[in-house]
């Protein structure tokens, strides 16, 4: 890269420069390669965002998007004053929050425990294991808990009740089904998100760890003041990127694992737009709940990039 | 030198990624060009091309090249494509086409959801009512059945005819052998008869490992049991010809408390709220439930199945109606049809094409293409011996995948003529049970009123009370509970729902 812009710099240095445009056909070459990039988030990322009008309409497919009447903020206010909103905005929160506090450091924990893994041949192998979960999909996922869950014939049901003598109802009741979903996105996603902090593991300075022990320093305080101040930065940025995503509580898991005996802990706004737009076909509606999650994600996001910078943390943008 | 090389590199990179993003764009164009000029030019020629959304309970559908859809074709003289939609998500799978815009030609429709109801609304699909008259097999329809499937009065979708009466009860019958017992009669003896299974070993075997009846998430049970309790069919009407929902009827509470008492005693399957309804007939046919609610016809198949793992065992299942209530002998009916083929605005653009589809829809009335659809072609997936219906597809996954859910395409209308095999005294006892069924079934006074407010929340209004009473069966709520269920009900437009209700109550009583 470096090159060819060298390159182009000694070929046109002979010519006057004139303000911007100038430098832009200079580098043109620069430019003409970044349009397919271009191409492909206008295309396939802004443009279908124009779809967001039928929120503040009353959209008919036969009508189209021109021919449907215009209807401003009625499905949003209709939303907040639904009585189903306070109850989808607390499950989607609760566990959004457990998500946040019980599955966002496991991958931090796996890792720095596979960092400590001497044996180069066995760490290797390990990994490769923990990232078998995540290639599952749901649909499995739900089975496998079906299959160890039940209760009468559930492996783990047999087990509990010969231990403590009565079953427990993990998949129909609502209390267990907070925990249920956390343990399942722990069991599948564990491994897989380790990646990132191996990664930035593997450019810490090892002579940071060579002066550490000249100093008599334990595993743990090498641990505790060389590892992990180095992912630090890593760890703020996939929160602050977690945090736009903090109401996506993932729909194909939470649809498969709810029932009419744990729904009212298990309907979030992902589910309800699935149920509202696609069985009733209330697709304006929908698109209006959708948005307003959106924009929460995106206040999120924002903010926690703005509180990060205050505390002196490198942000996002 | 080496600036040069990296330039030209860099320059093949970038005319690669372009000739990929124009290569994607101009994949797409050439294929939705592909359909409107096959759909254009086969329809100007002599065969018409009917483009069909159907459900299909199998992962292998007939493919266009099936030798029985190209009879069928050819018999019909028109082209056809079939969309194939898994039965499991259809009406997601509905929704999805609708919103899409290009509808097929024929749609089978689910049920009258309320996307299909805005739809029709906007003009999406051709009123058919006035055109049935001039059809052989159409003009033949069944009025009460065309009602419950119109909306409001009007005919928007040629209804797939169903048995009334499909609702009944299956029974292990080498169960009650053993144990010397009755086909029950009454709700007493049915609960007798589900205790004995739990707690009797009727198969045997020395171990306590049965139950009585299955049951899955699906719902489907618990409407029909509660029927046998006197409790109305969606809606009852009260002295003043007030309708009223059924769970606000006396006898609701009661049947509730009735299905609580066999959860309790562990005579239902512990995980029915939790059990996907693909695997609900597993139990019975391997022998831990005795005892399933469920349509009649699926006797035979669960028959079948044991039979083929365990040949002695000859005449496993018997099935019967309902049982008796205080009450009297009630069954909870079908609508009569399940589902409707509706004809689309956007694919069938001029009343000329109506008038073939509409043949084309007619002709499979005709005993020919009924026995093609439904039995396949004769000498290949069967034979006639002796007057007698010999299968050759039910072995043969070959054939059979040729045919296998071509039926889903056929009305019924004017009546059933495929082909059925002869001398299978329990089918015969199905059918025989489906015609009786007719006399006792409560009928929906409501069935063809279309409301508003229903249209636009009934899947979260019926689920507040259909979890109510699964909660209540397995004891998280108590009566308290399930009036307080009735009372979010009501706020959450229960209260207009049944007003609604009313108001299209009076005005069809005039």
């Amino acid at each position: 890269m470096a090159n060819v812009h060298d390159n182009t710099l000694e070929r046109t240095a002979a010519k006057s420069k004139k303000g911007k445009w100038n430098q832009i056909l200079k580098e043109k070459w620069l430019y003409l390669m970044v349009l397919p990039g271009l191409a492909y988030f206008l295309i396939f990322k802004y443009f279908p965002m124009w779809g967001i009008v039928i929120a503040f309409q009353d959209y008919s497919p036969f009508l189209g998007v021109f021919g449907s009447e215009w209807v401003g903020f009625e499905h949003f206010q209709y939303f907040f004053s639904n009585p189903d909103f306070l109850r989808l905005l607390r499950n989607t929160f609760i566990l959004a929050l457990y998500d946040l506090v019980f599955f966002f450091p496991a991958p931090i924990i796996l890792a720095l425990m596979l960092n400590e893994i001497r044996i180069s041949i066995y760490k290797r192998a390990l990994q490769t294991m923990v990232y078998v979960p995540h290639f599952m999909s749901w649909v499995i996922i739900a089975s496998i808990s079906y299959v160890f869950l039940t209760t009468g014939g559930g492996v783990v049901n047999d087990l509990i009740a010969k231990l403590i003598g009565q079953e427990i109802n993990f998949l129909s009741s609502p209390e267990w089904f907070r925990p249920m979903i956390i343990g399942q996105i722990i069991w599948k996603e564990t491994g897989w998100g380790t990646v990132i902090f191996l990664a930035a593991l593997a450019s810490v300075d090892q002579e940071q760890y060579e002066a550490a022990i000249v100093d008599g320093a334990g595993r743990f305080r090498r641990l505790w003041h060389v590892t992990l101040p180095a992912l630090r930065s890593t760890i703020v940025i996939l929160l602050i990127l977690r945090l736009g995503n903090f109401l996506d509580t993932g729909f194909q898991q939470i649809y498969l694992m709810s029932n009419s005996l744990n729904r009212s802990v298990a309907d979030v706004f992902d589910t309800y737009v699935y149920f509202v737009g696609i069985t009733e076909g209330a697709f304006s509606y929908s698109t209006a709940v959708g948005l307003f999650k959106s924009v929460v994600g995106i206040v999120l996001i924002v903010g926690a990039d703005r509180i990060a910078k205050k505390l002196g943390q490198g942000g996002l943008f | 030198m080496k600036t040069k090389f990296l330039r030209n590199l860099l320059m093949a990179l970038f005319v690669f990624g372009v000739l990929i993003l124009a290569g994607c764009s101009n994949n797409s164009e050439t294929t939705g060009n592909d359909d409107q000029g096959e759909s254009g030019e086969e329809g100007s020629e002599e065969r018409m091309n009917i483009r069909v959304f159907a459900p299909t309970f199998t992962t292998e559908p007939p493919t266009d090249d099936s030798p029985v859809l190209k009879a069928i074709e050819d018999y019909t003289n028109k082209d056809i494509t079939m969309e194939w939609a898994p039965n499991s998500n259809i009406e997601d799978k509905f929704n999805i086409t609708l919103s899409s815009g290009d509808l097929p030609h024929i749609m089978v429709v689910p049920n009258k959801s309320p996307s299909f109801i805005s739809a029709v609304e906007d003009g999406a699909f051709w009123e058919l009512g006035p055109y049935l008259k001039d059809y052989p097999n159409l003009s033949q329809a069944n009025e009460i059945i065309l009602n419950n499937s119109s909306i409001n009065g009007d005919i928007y979708g040629i209804y797939r005819s169903r048995n009334l009466g499909r609702t009944g009860v299956i029974i292990r019958k080498d169960w009650l052998e053993n144990l010397g017992l009755e086909e029950p009669k009454t709700i007493d003896e049915f609960y007798n008869m589900l205790k004995a299974f739990k707690e009797q070993d009727p198969d045997g075997d020395g171990q306590d490992d049965t139950y009585g009846l299955v049951v899955s998430k699906y719902e489907g049970p618990w409407d029909v049991m509660q029927t046998w309790f006197g409790v109305p069919n969606r809606w009852g009407e009260d002295e003043n010809g007030e309708l009223y929902p059924f769970f606000m009827d006396d006898n609701y509470v009661e049947s509730l408390n009735f299905f609580k008492k066999l959860y309790d005693e562990g005579l239902v399957n512990e995980d029915f709220a939790v059990m996907d309804p693909a695997q609900w007939s597993e139990p019975v046919i391997s022998g831990e439930a005795g005892v399933q609610v469920n349509v009649l016809d699926e006797g035979h198949r669960i028959q079948d199945k044991i039979v083929e793992a365990n040949p002695e065992n000859t005449e496993p299942i018997t099935v019967i109606k309902a049982v008796e209530g205080d009450h009297g002998l009630l069954n909870l009916p079908t609508s009569g049809y399940n589902g409707m083929l509706a004809i689309s605005k956007t694919s069938v653009k001029s009343e000329e094409e109506l008038k073939q589809v509409l043949d084309f829809i007619d002709k499979l009335g005709d005993e020919e293409a009924q026995i093609l659809a439904g039995n396949g072609i004769e000498g290949r997936q069967y034979d006639i011996v002796d007057g007698e219906l010999v299968n050759h597809a039910q072995d043969d996954p070959a054939l059979l995948a040729e045919m296998d859910g071509l039926n889903q395409l056929l009305t019924f209308i004017p009546e059933s003529k495929v082909l059925t095999p002869a001398g299978d005294p329990l089918r015969e006892l199905e059918e025989k049970l489906m015609k009786e069924n007719e006399e006792i079934v409560v009928a929906n006074p409501a069935e063809s009123y279309i409301s508003e407010v229903y249209s636009k929340k009934g899947q979260q209004l019926d689920n507040i009370i259909l979890d109510a009473r699964v909660k209540y069966i397995v004891g998280q709520i108590d009566e308290a509970g399930l009036e307080e269920a009735i009372e979010l009900w009501k706020q959450n437009g229960g209260t207009d729902y049944i007003a609604e209700i009313n108001q299209l109550h009076q005005e069809a009583q005039k």
